[in-house]
C-alpha cells in the first residue's frame, strides 16, 4: 500500500508539476520579454519594501478590517507552509512525518491556531463578498474569488479533518495537547478516524497539488509574483515619471506602449500581480465621478490583452481611448493597492503612444501642447509678459550673468496668465519682501516645466524644455528654489536631476512655515475657519502635509475634510486634465467642493494655482457659500491683521 | 516690441513658426504625396534660424529641403520671387518638373500677396490664389476659392502655382517619429544675392489704438440688462 | 496724370478712390468687365490702359489682381496700404500682422501698384469716375463654375451681427449657448482660431488674420483673449462688445464694451434678458 500511494504521490506530484511549470515557464518568459527597466539599483529599499509590504502586509492594513482578514490568510500560510510537506509524506506513510519539525508541539499549536485564523479570515472574506458587498468588486472575477476562498477553506478544513483523525488514531508525532483544536475535533471524528485519516490526507494533498495548477491561470498568480513585484517597485520618488531615451536610433526607441509587447517587465508583472481587490477603483477620483476610467478595470485588462498573446493595439482594443484621457494622476490608486501595482506609469505609456505616435488625442488638448512647444508656456501668450503679474511690486528679475539670488522664485505658468491664480504669487512675493528674503524670478527666461506635456505623454517635447530651464538654471547657478504650484515643485524637484538639474526645491508652504516658525514673518490669528484642501503632488506625491497645516493654524481656525493628507481627494486638474473637458459623469472639482463645503468652513485653503482655479470654477458652479483662497494670501492677510494689530 | 531701431521687431523671448496658410500648403502637399506617389520639397528664403520651420515641414511628411539663406535682412516680395524662381528652376533642371507649387496667399507677417502669382508668371503657368479646396482631376487641378456668396471654381492644367488659405485642411499633428526622421532629412543651402528693394522698409510703427473706451457694462450675469439696452440701442435687436 | 483704380461695387473700392484721386485723374475699370470673372484677362486689360499708377481695394479680389499686374508689368507692388504720397520716390504706410504693425515705405517705381486696405481711409463721395472698357481679350485663368455656401446660416463677411466665442467657451457643446444668443439677435456665430484649432468649429465660422475678416454693426466675443492675430480680422466691426473674466484680456482693452465675468453664467442671461424684453415689448 505504502508502494502504490508512493506512487500515486509522485505520479500526481509530477502531473501538477508539470501542468503548473509549462504555465509558469511561459509567463517567466513572457515578462523576461518584457522591454527594460531600471529596477535592480537600491536593494535595501526593496528589501525594505519587502519586510512591511509583504511580510508586514502594511498596505492592506490600510483598511483595518479587509487587511487583518487577509493578514490571518497570509501569515497563516507562512505557517502553514511545511504542513504540505509533511502532509505528502503521509500521504505515503502514516506513520511518517517531517523530522524534528514534524513532532515538535510548539509548532503544532502554531498550526492549529493559524488554521483556525485562516478559517477566520475566509469567512470574513464570505461575509465581506456576500453581506457586505462592496463596491469596489465591482468589475472584478468574484466567481474565481469565491472558488479560491473555498479551495482555501478547503485546504484547511482537510487540514484539521486529517490532525483531528490522525490524534483520533494516535499516528501524531507531536503531543497531541499542544493541539487543542485538533484534539477535540479528535474527539468528534474517533468514530470514522481511520477512513476519515485517509481521505482528508489525501484530499489536503490532491486540493493542493490542484491549486498549484489553477493558480499560474487565475488571479491567485499573485501568490507567487506580487512579493517579487513589491521588490521591483519604485524606490525612487513617486511624482517621478521615468524618462524615455530618445538618443538611440529611431527604430529602437520605446515610444511608450502601443501593444502589450511593448510593456516593460515590471508592467507586465504588475498586470500578474493584480488580485482585482478593486481598493485602486475606490478611491479613483474619475470612478467615483462616473468616468469610464477604473484602475483596476484598467489592469484587468492589460493583464488579460497580454496573455491574450494579441499583437493588436491596447487602445482601443482592450482600452478605450476615454480610459485613457480619464486619469488624472493623482495616486490614490497606487497609494492603495496593496502589491504596489503603478497604474500611473501604465496610463502615461500608453499615452505616449497615443500623442508621439498616433496623434491621437483629445483636440483641445492638442492645442496646449502647441501652444507648450511653440510658445513655452500652455496659454500660447507671449513669453514677455511674464512679468505682467508683478506690476508695481519690484520684484527683482535676473538678468544673465548676474549673481543667482538665496532663492529663486519659481513663478510658474499659472500665476503669470491665469489671472486667478496670480494672487498666489503675489502675496508670496510680498511676504518674502517682508520677511527680507533675498530672491529673484526669471522673468521671461521662465519656461514651462513641462509637466502638462509629460503628463499628456508628449515626452519629447517635455524632455527639450527640461533641458533648456536646466541650461538657464544652471547658468546662473542657482542652488535654491521655492515655487507656488507643486506640479513645478514636483518636476523641478523629482524629475529634472535626470537631465542635469540638481536643486534644492521647496514647496511656498514649507517655505513660509519656515518664516513663521523663524519669527520673521508674524501672522495674526483668527477665528475664521479654514479648511485645507491637500494637492496630489504636494500630499501624497511629495508627503508635504505638515507645513502646509501649520500656516493654516497660524490664520485660522483648521477644519479637516474626511479625505485629508495622503487620502486626498484630486480637485481634478492633474494629469494635464486641466486643459481637457469632462465629457461624462459628474465634475470632480464639484465633489471637492461639495466635501469642503460638509465641514462647515468659511474658507477653503489652496496651496496649487491650478486647485485655485478648479475650486473657485467648482465653487462657482455648485453656489456654494465658500472663499477659495491660496494660503500665501491667508498668511499675507493675516501678517498685514498683525502689523495693524501693533 | 520693436528694436531700437524701428526696423524689425524684438524677437527675443518669441518662437517662431510657418504661417498659418503655408502651413495648410505643406499638409496639402503631403497629403498629395501620400495618395499619388511622388515627391515633395519645401523652400524657404530666410535666415539660418528658418531650418527649425523646414525641419517642422520634413517631420510633417516633407522628403526634403531648399534653405535660401540670407543675413536676416528683409527682402521685398519682388526679390523673395526671384530668389526662389531660380531656386525652382534649378531644382527642376536637376530632378524634374514640378507638378503643382503651393504658395501661402500672403505671409502672416509682411503680407505682400504677390510672391506665388510672380514666381507663376515667369514659370509661364497658371495661377489660382486664396484656394479652401483643391483636387487632382487626372491631368488637371480642380480649384475652390471663397468669394462673396460662396465659392468660385476653376480648373487648370498640370504644371501649375497655387496659393492656398488656412481652412484648406487641418494640418496633422506631427508624430516625434516623424519629428526625429525629419532632423536627418536633407537640407540644401545656398546664399543668394540680396537686390536693392523696389518696396524699400524704412521703418517700422505700432499703430494708436482705434480709441475704443471699454466701457464697462458691468459684472456677472447681473449686466445682462445693460447689454440688452447697448443692443437695442445699436440696432442690433 | 490719369490714374487707373479697379474697381466694384464694394466700399473698399470707394476707399481706394479716395487714395488714387491723390496720384492724379482717376479712371475706373470694373472687376467684373469679363464674365466669368477673369483674372489673367482683366490684368492684361488694366496693364494695357495708359495710367501712371494703378489703384485697387486691397480685398482678395483686389490684391490678386494686382499681383498679376505687377508681374505682368514686372514693377514692384506695394499691397494694403493705408496711407500713400505721390513723389520721387512715393512714400506708403502699409499694414503688417493684419494691421497690428505700420511698415513706412518708398516705392521705387515708374508706375506706383498699390491696393488700399479695407476700413483705413474714407470712402470717395465724389462723382464715379469715368469708366474705361478693357481693350482686349486674352486667354487665362478664368472660373469654371462656382459653388453655394454649404451652410444656410448667415454668412460671417456680410453678417451684421456677430456672437464670437474663443477659449473660454471650453468644448463644442458648450458652443451652444453662443448659437442660442446669435439665433435670437439673427447673427452669426464666429469664433477664434484656438477654437478651429481644437476642432470645435469648422475653420469657415473663424474671424481674424487667416479666417474671415468682418465688419459687423456688433460683434460680441464671449471668452475670446484677442490675440492680434484676432483682432486683425475686427477692424471693420463698428461696436465690440467683450465678455471675458479676465478684465485685462487685450480683447477687454480693446472693446468698445465689456462684461467682466464667467461667459457661462453671462451668455445666457443676455439671451434671457432679450426674450423678457421682447415678451414685455408684445404684451
Amino acid at each position: 500500500m505504502t508502494f502504490s500511494a508512493l506512487i500515486a504521490l509522485l505520479l500526481a506530484l509530477a502531473i501538477s508539476a508539470t501542468l503548473f511549470g509549462r504555465r509558469a515557464l511561459k509567463l517567466f518568459t513572457l515578462v523576461r520579454s518584457g522591454k527594460p527597466a531600471a529596477r535592480f539599483d537600491d536593494a535595501a529599499a526593496r528589501v525594505g519594501a519587502e519586510a512591511t509590504d509583504v511580510i508586514g502586509q502594511r498596505k492592506l492594513l490600510q483598511r483595518l478590517l479587509p487587511g487583518l482578514m487577509h493578514a490571518a490568510i497570509f501569515w497563516g500560510f507562512l505557517v502553514l507552509f511545511p504542513t504540505i510537506v509533511i502532509a505528502m509524506i503521509s500521504a505515503v506513510d502514516p506513520h511518517a512525518t517531517l523530522p524534528w519539525l514534524g513532532a515538535q508541539g510548539w509548532y503544532a499549536s502554531l498550526v492549529d491556531v493559524f488554521a483556525l485564523l485562516v478559517l477566520i479570515g475566509v469567512i470574513a472574506a464570505f461575509v465581506i463578498r456576500k453581506v457586505q458587498r462592496p463596491a469596489r468588486f465591482k468589475g472584478s472575477h468574484r466567481g474565481e474569488a469565491d472558488l479560491i476562498l473555498g479551495l482555501i477553506a478547503g485546504i484547511v478544513v482537510t487540514l484539521f479533518a486529517w490532525h483531528a483523525s490522525q490524534i483520533a488514531l494516535g499516528l501524531n508525532d507531536y503531543p497531541a495537547s499542544w493541539a487543542p483544536i485538533s484534539s477535540g475535533l479528535s474527539h468528534l471524528v474517533s468514530p470514522v478516524a481511520a477512513p476519515l485519516e485517509r481521505v482528508a490526507v489525501w484530499a489536503h494533498v490532491l486540493i493542493i497539488l490542484s491549486f498549484l495548477v489553477y493558480l499560474p491561470y487565475s488571479k491567485h498568480l499573485h501568490i507567487l509574483v506580487a512579493a517579487i513585484n513589491v521588490y521591483f517597485g519604485r524606490t525612487r520618488a513617486r511624482g517621478r515619471l521615468e524618462p524615455i531615451d530618445f538618443e538611440v536610433p529611431e527604430q529602437d526607441v520605446r515610444f511608450g506602449t502601443a501593444q502589450a509587447a511593448d510593456m516593460t517587465w515590471k508592467q507586465m508583472l504588475d498586470t500578474m500581480s493584480c488580485t482585482e481587490c478593486g481598493r485602486c477603483q475606490d478611491v479613483c477620483p474619475a470612478y467615483a465621478t462616473g468616468k469610464a476610467l477604473s484602475p483596476k478595470l484598467l489592469i484587468m485588462a492589460m493583464r488579460d490583452n497580454l496573455l491574450s498573446g494579441a499583437a493588436t493595439p491596447v487602445v482601443p482594443g482592450a482600452v478605450s481611448d476615454d480610459v485613457v484621457w480619464d486619469c488624472v494622476t493623482c495616486g490614490a490608486c497606487v497609494r492603495e493597492c496593496p502589491v504596489n501595482i503603478e497604474h500611473i506609469d501604465h496610463i502615461i505609456d500608453l499615452r505616449r503612444n497615443l500623442v508621439m505616435v498616433e496623434s491621437r488625442f483629445p483636440d483641445e488638448a492638442g492645442t496646449m501642447l502647441r501652444d507648450v512647444d511653440r510658445t513655452s508656456n500652455p496659454w500660447g501668450k507671449p513669453q514677455a509678459d511674464r512679468m505682467q503679474w508683478a506690476e508695481g511690486l519690484g520684484v527683482r528679475v535676473l538678468r544673465p550673468g548676474e549673481a543667482a539670488p538665496d532663492v529663486l522664485f519659481w513663478v510658474g505658468c499659472a500665476p503669470a496668465f491665469d489671472e486667478r491664480a496670480r494672487k498666489a504669487a503675489v502675496s508670496t512675493a510680498k511676504l518674502m519682501q517682508e520677511a527680507g528674503v533675498d530672491f529673484a524670478v526669471l522673468g521671461p527666461r521662465e519656461s514651462c516645466t513641462g509637466d502638462p506635456a509629460r503628463r499628456m505623454g508628449d515626452e519629447y517635447t517635455f524632455q527639450r524644455l527640461a533641458g533648456e530651464n536646466v541650461a538657464t538654471l544652471n547658468g546662473a547657478e542657482v542652488k535654491k528654489i521655492v515655487t507656488t504650484c507643486p506640479h513645478c515643485f514636483n518636476t523641478i524637484g523629482n524629475e529634472y536631476p535626470d537631465f542635469g538639474g540638481r536643486y534644492e526645491v521647496v514647496h511656498h508652504t514649507e517655505f513660509l512655515a519656515e518664516l513663521v516658525r523663524e519669527g520673521r514673518l508674524s501672522p495674526a490669528p483668527s477665528d475664521r475657519t479654514i479648511t485645507y484642501h491637500d494637492s496630489c503632488y504636494l500630499a501624497r506625491h511629495n508627503d508635504v502635509r505638515a507645513q502646509p497645516r501649520e500656516l493654516v493654524a497660524a490664520v485660522g481656525k483648521p477644519v479637516e475634510m474626511a479625505r485629508n493628507r495622503e487620502r486626498t481627494f484630486c480637485c481634478g486638474a492633474g494629469g494635464a486634465r486641466m486643459w481637457m473637458e469632462e465629457k461624462r459623469g459628474r465634475p470632480i472639482n464639484q465633489e471637492r467642493v461639495r466635501e469642503a463645503v460638509a465641514t462647515g468652513a468659511e474658507t477653503l485653503a489652496v496651496a496649487c494655482p491650478f486647485c485655485t482655479v478648479m475650486l473657485d470654477d467648482g465653487v462657482r458652479e455648485t453656489g456654494a457659500k465658500l472663499q477659495v483662497f491660496d494660503l500665501a494670501t491667508l498668511l499675507h492677510e493675516a501678517v498685514e491683521r498683525g502689523r495693524e494689530g501693533q | 516690441m520693436l528694436t531700437a531701431d524701428a526696423r524689425a521687431i524684438d524677437t527675443t523671448h518669441l518662437g517662431f513658426t510657418m504661417s498659418p496658410h503655408e502651413e495648410c500648403g505643406v499638409e496639402e502637399a503631403v497629403r498629395l504625396v501620400e495618395a499619388n506617389k511622388g515627391e515633395s520639397v519645401v523652400l524657404t528664403l530666410g535666415p539660418a534660424e528658418a531650418t527649425e520651420q523646414l525641419r517642422d515641414a520634413m517631420a510633417l511628411g516633407i522628403d526634403r529641403a531648399v534653405h535660401l539663406q540670407t543675413d536676416g535682412q528683409e527682402w521685398d516680395g519682388e526679390g523673395t520671387a526671384a530668389a526662389l524662381l531660380e531656386a525652382i528652376r534649378a531644382d527642376e533642371a536637376a530632378n524634374g518638373p514640378f507638378d503643382l507649387v503651393f504658395f501661402g496667399n500672403e505671409s502672416a507677417d509682411s503680407a505682400g500677396f504677390q510672391v506665388g502669382i510672380r514666381v507663376a508668371y515667369a514659370l509661364g503657368r497658371p495661377c489660382v490664389t486664396g484656394l479652401k479646396k483643391v483636387t487632382l482631376e487626372g491631368s488637371s487641378v480642380r480649384c475652390e476659392q471663397e468669394v462673396e456668396g460662396g465659392r468660385d471654381v476653376y480648373v487648370v492644367p498640370l504644371p501649375a502655382v497655387l496659393t492656398v488659405k488656412e481652412g484648406l485642411n487641418l494640418p496633422r499633428y506631427p508624430s516625434v517619429p516623424g519629428k526625429m526622421r525629419a532632423r536627418s532629412k536633407p537640407v540644401t543651402v545656398s546664399t543668394p544675392a540680396r537686390p536693392a528693394p523696389r518696396l524699400e522698409l524704412v521703418k517700422l510703427a505700432v499703430p494708436a489704438g482705434q480709441g475704443r473706451r471699454a466701457e464697462s457694462l458691468g459684472s456677472g450675469a447681473a449686466a445682462a440688462p445693460a447689454v440688452v439696452e447697448m443692443l437695442q440701442k445699436a440696432g442690433a435687436l | 496724370m490719369t490714374v487707373l483704380v479697379l474697381m466694384d461695387s464694394s466700399e473698399a473700392s470707394r476707399q481706394a478712390l479716395t487714395l488714387a484721386r491723390k496720384f492724379g485723374e482717376p479712371v475706373s475699370m470694373r472687376m467684373d468687365a469679363f464674365q466669368p470673372f477673369a483674372p489673367e484677362a482683366l490684368a492684361h486689360a488694366a496693364a494695357e490702359v495708359d495710367a501712371s499708377a494703378i489703384f485697387a481695394a486691397g480685398t482678395d479680389r483686389g490684391n490678386d489682381m494686382m499681383a498679376r499686374v505687377a508681374a505682368r508689368l514686372g514693377l514692384p507692388l506695394a499691397a494694403n496700404c493705408v496711407a500713400a504720397t505721390p513723389g520721387d520716390p512715393v512714400t506708403v504706410t502699409r499694414l503688417r500682422w493684419g494691421g497690428s504693425l505700420l511698415e513706412e515705405a518708398r516705392l521705387h517705381s515708374p508706375r506706383p501698384l498699390i491696393t488700399v486696405a479695407p476700413h483705413a481711409v474714407p470712402a470717395d463721395t465724389g462723382p464715379a469716375p469715368p469708366e474705361v472698357e478693357p481693350s482686349t481679350s486674352v486667354e487665362g485663368v478664368q472660373v469654371s463654375g462656382h459653388v453655394a455656401p454649404s451652410n444656410g446660416g448667415v454668412s460671417l463677411a456680410e453678417a451684421k451681427v456677430i456672437v464670437s466665442g474663443g477659449r473660454g467657451v471650453g468644448s463644442k457643446e458648450g458652443f451652444a449657448i453662443i448659437e442660442e444668443l446669435a439665433g435670437l439677435l439673427g447673427a452669426a456665430v464666429g469664433c477664434s482660431r484656438a477654437v478651429t484649432s481644437a476642432g470645435w468649429r469648422p475653420h469657415s465660422d473663424q474671424v481674424g488674420q487667416t479666417g474671415t475678416k468682418v465688419s459687423p454693426d456688433v460683434y460680441i466675443a464671449c471668452g475670446i483673449s484677442g490675440a492680434t492675430q484676432h483682432m486683425a480680422g475686427l477692424k471693420g466691426a463698428k461696436r465690440i462688445l467683450a465678455i471675458n473674466s479676465d478684465p485685462q484680456a487685450p480683447l477687454m482693452l480693446n472693446a468698445d464694451y465689456t462684461v467682466t465675468g464667467d461667459l457661462k453664467e453671462i451668455v445666457p442671461a443676455i439671451s434671457a434678458e432679450i426674450r423678457r424684453a421682447r415678451a414685455g415689448r408684445t404684451s
